[in-house]
C-alpha cells in the first residue's frame, strides 16, 4: 500500500500549504513562455509539458541580485546588506534533472565560501518532483546516469497514476514528510500502480567520453575548433542550463553610492576572461565551448565527484545554432 | 530536392575550380524540422547540404568571423534575399570586401525552395529594388495589431511585460549579422554605460539601445526573434524602425554594397538643423 494524492484534491492541498506559510511554485505555461511559478490554484499548473523552459535554479540563484547598498562619505562608507528573501515554500512538479541540478551544485556553493543567498533559499524549499512519462528528442538524463524519476535533489517523488487522477507519494527526507504531514488529511492508501516513467534512450556514451576529455593530448585537439565553429557565442545555453552557477558582481551606481549586485555570467562571452591588460586566455569561441565541456565533465567531477550536466537537454533545444552538449558528446563518442 | 541537388553540384564545382576556398550553407540538425550551419571545404562536405524552405538563419555573420576574409579569398554563401542585402550593409560599412563574396541565392514560397539568378552581389539589385517597391505580403501578425491599437502608456507596459522575460544572454546580437562590433557598447565596462543586470531598467537600455542601433540597418532576417530563448517577439520592434526609415527617408537597408547609411550620413543640404 502506497499513499496517493488524487488531482482533485490539490486544490485543498495548495490551500493549506498556503496557510500553512508556504509559497506554492510549480511548472507554468506563461502566454509565451513555460516556466516555475507561483500559483494559488490548481488549475495555475501545467504538469503537461516535458519540462519548463524556464529551469529551476533561477528560483535559487536569480538573474540578478542585490547584495548591498553602500554611500561613500568624506571619510567612511556606509553599507546595508541584502539577504535572501525570507519565505518557505514547496516546488510541486519540478522535473527530476531540475531537482538535480539543485543537488548538483550545492557543494560547488557551499565549497570555500558558503553562499547564504543560494542556502538560505534552499534550505526553505520542498523540492516535489513528479516523475516523467513523456520526453522528447532532447531529453538525455539517461545518459549522464540519471533518470526521468531520479531521486537526486528532491524531497518527495511522485509518480503519476493512470489518467492524470494523481500521483503516488515517495518521501525521501524529512522536509518532504513534513511538508506532507500538512496536508495528510487528503492522502488516501491506494494499492493502484503508477504509469511506467518515459524510456530515456542513451545518446552518448558518458565514460568513454570522460576518459578522453582527461587524456591532457586532447586539449588541443582540432575537434574543438570544428565543433564550435558554428557557435555564436551567445549565453542561451549556460543561462538556462540547470547547473551552470557562474556569476560576475558589479557595482550599479554613481561615484558616491549604489548598489552592488551578483548578476548571472557565461564562460560563452568574450569578456568572461578578459584580463585588465587587454589579454584573454580564452580568446576563441572553440577555446570557450571546450571549457564548457571540459568544466561540465573533467574539472567539476574531478573535484567534487559528480558531473555539472543533469541531462535537461535545454542547451541543445535551444540552442539558436543547433549545437549543445548533446552533439559534442556524441561525436566525443566517436573519436 | 532538385534546386538541392544542383546546388551541390555548384558547390563543388566552386570548390574544385578554386574560385572559392569554403561554402557557408545548412546540413540536417538535431530532429527533422531542423537545420544547422555548414562549412563546406570538401566535396564530401558538400554531399551534407540540405537546401529546402526550413533552411532560414541568415547565415552572412559567418562572414565576418575573424580572419576568414583576410587572406582575400573568396568564399560561397547561401542567402534569401533578406541575406543578400546585410552583406551589401556589411560592405557599405567597410566589414567585408563585396568581391570575395559568392552568392548562392535562394528563396521559397510555402515549401518549394528555388535558386536565385546571380553570383554577385550586383547581380540582385534589380530583385531588391523590387522587393522594396512590391514587399511581400503577408499578412498582419494579430501581436502587431494589438500594439498598434494601444496608446502609449499601454505600449510601455507591454514592452515592460515583454522585457521582464530577458535574461540578457545576448542571443539576439550574437544571431544578428549586423552585431559585429568588435566590443559592443554593453562590454565596455570602464566606465559601465549599460547596466549590465537584467533587471527592469537594465533590460529596457538594452534593448532599446539595439531598436536605435538597428534602425536603417536591420533587413528582417528574423535570426534575433527565432534565437530568443524566452521568445521576446523582437521582430516586432525591428519591423516598426525599418518602416519609419523607409517612410522617413525612403531607405530600404542593403539595397546596394555602396548604399549610404541611412543614420551615419550627412548631407549638407540636409533640412534639419540637427543629426541624432
Amino acid at each position: 500500500m502506497t499513499r496517493i494524492l488524487f488531482s482533485d484534491k490539490l486544490d485543498n492541498c495548495i490551500a493549506k500549504w498556503r496557510s500553512a506559510g508556504l509559497t506554492v511554485i510549480g511548472p507554468v505555461q506563461g502566454e509565451s513562455l513555460s516556466g516555475y511559478a507561483a500559483v494559488e490554484k490548481a488549475a495555475g499548473f501545467e504538469f503537461g509539458m516535458v519540462l519548463p523552459e524556464r529551469p529551476l535554479k533561477e528560483l535559487f540563484f536569480p538573474q540578478t541580485e542585490p547584495m548591498l547598498r553602500y554611500t561613500i562619505k568624506k571619510n567612511e562608507i556606509d553599507t546595508t546588506d541584502f539577504t535572501a528573501p525570507q519565505g518557505k515554500r514547496i516546488i510541486f512538479g519540478a522535473r527530476a534533472c531540475d531537482a538535480s541540478g539543485l543537488a548538483i551544485d550545492d557543494p560547488l556553493f557551499g565549497w570555500d565560501y558558503k553562499d547564504e543567498y543560494w542556502f538560505q533559499r534552499r534550505n526553505e524549499s520542498v523540492i516535489v518532483t513528479i516523475a516523467c512519462t513523456k520526453a522528447d528528442d532532447f531529453c538525455m538524463c539517461t545518459s549522464l546516469k540519471l533518470a526521468p524519476d531520479s531521486t537526486k535533489g528532491s524531497d518527495v517523488l511522485l509518480r503519476p497514476i493512470d489518467k492524470n487522477r494523481g500521483w503516488l507519494i515517495e518521501e525521501l527526507t524529512d522536509r518532504g514528510r513534513e511538508a506532507f504531514a500538512i496536508i495528510s488529511d487528503y492522502l488516501q492508501e491506494s494499492s493502484e500502480p503508477a504509469v511506467p516513467t518515459v524510456v530515456v534512450p542513451e545518446k552518448f556514451n558518458l565514460d568513454a567520453c570522460v576518459t578522453w576529455l582527461q587524456n591532457p593530448e586532447n586539449f588541443d585537439s582540432k575537434f574543438w575548433k570544428e565543433i564550435s565553429m558554428r557557435c555564436i557565442g551567445c549565453a542561451s545555453c549556460t543561462y538556462l542550463c540547470p547547473t551552470c552557477h557562474c556569476f560576475d558582481i558589479q557595482d550599479e551606481g554613481d561615484t558616491y553610492s549604489g548598489i552592488r549586485r551578483k548578476n548571472w555570467d557565461s564562460c560563452s562571452f568574450a569578456l568572461f576572461t578578459m584580463h585588465t591588460s587587454g589579454h584573454n586566455p580564452r580568446s576563441t569561441q572553440s577555446a570557450r565551448w571546450r571549457q564548457r565541456i571540459m568544466h561540465k565533465f573533467n574539472y567539476f567531477p574531478g573535484k567534487f565527484s559528480v558531473n555539472s550536466c543533469s541531462g535537461c537537454g535545454r542547451c541543445s533545444r535551444q540552442c539558436p545554432v543547433d549545437m549543445g552538449i548533446t552533439e559534442t558528446l556524441q561525436e566525443i563518442s566517436k573519436l | 530536392m532538385i534546386t538541392q541537388e544542383k546546388y551541390r553540384t555548384t558547390v563543388k564545382e566552386l570548390l574544385a575550380s578554386g574560385s572559392v576556398k569554403m561554402v557557408i550553407g545548412y546540413k540536417p540538425g538535431s530532429t527533422p524540422d531542423r537545420r544547422r550551419p555548414l562549412f563546406i571545404r570538401t566535396s564530401e562536405e558538400a554531399d551534407q547540404l540540405v537546401l529546402d524552405s526550413t533552411c532560414m538563419t541568415n547565415l552572412s555573420g559567418y562572414l565576418v568571423t575573424e580572419g576568414l576574409l583576410s587572406d582575400e579569398k573568396r568564399v560561397g554563401i547561401f542567402l534569401r534575399p533578406e541575406g543578400i542585402r546585410s552583406i551589401n550593409i556589411l560592405a557599405a560599412e567597410y566589414q567585408l570586401n563585396i568581391e570575395q563574396i559568392v552568392i548562392l541565392g535562394f528563396d521559397s514560397t510555402g515549401r518549394d525552395v528555388r535558386p536565385l539568378e546571380g553570383r554577385n552581389a550586383g547581380d540582385f539589385s534589380g530583385l531588391l529594388s523590387e522587393i522594396k517597391e512590391k514587399p511581400v505580403q503577408t499578412s498582419k501578425e494579430p501581436l502587431l495589431e494589438r500594439i498598434e491599437k494601444m496608446n502609449a502608456q499601454e505600449r510601455f507596459d507591454f514592452w515592460q511585460e515583454e522585457f521582464s522575460r530577458c535574461i540578457k544572454c545576448y542571443a539576439c546580437r550574437q544571431a544578428c549579422p549586423m552585431c559585429y562590433c568588435r566590443r559592443c557598447i554593453v562590454d565596455s565596462n570602464q566606465p559601465q554605460w549599460i547596466n549590465t543586470s537584467s533587471h527592469t531598467l537594465g533590460n529596457f537600455e538594452w534593448n532599446i539601445v539595439r531598436a536605435f542601433h538597428l534602425s536603417g540597418r536591420c533587413v528582417q532576417c528574423g535570426n534575433c526573434d527565432r534565437a530568443c530563448p524566452v521568445n521576446i517577439p523582437l521582430r516586432l520592434i525591428n519591423q516598426r524602425m525599418a518602416t519609419e526609415v523607409l517612410d522617413g527617408f525612403d531607405h530600404f537597408a542593403g539595397l546596394s554594397p555602396t548604399q549610404e547609411p541611412v543614420l551615419a550620413s550627412f548631407k549638407k543640404d540636409d533640412t534639419e538643423t540637427f543629426i541624432l
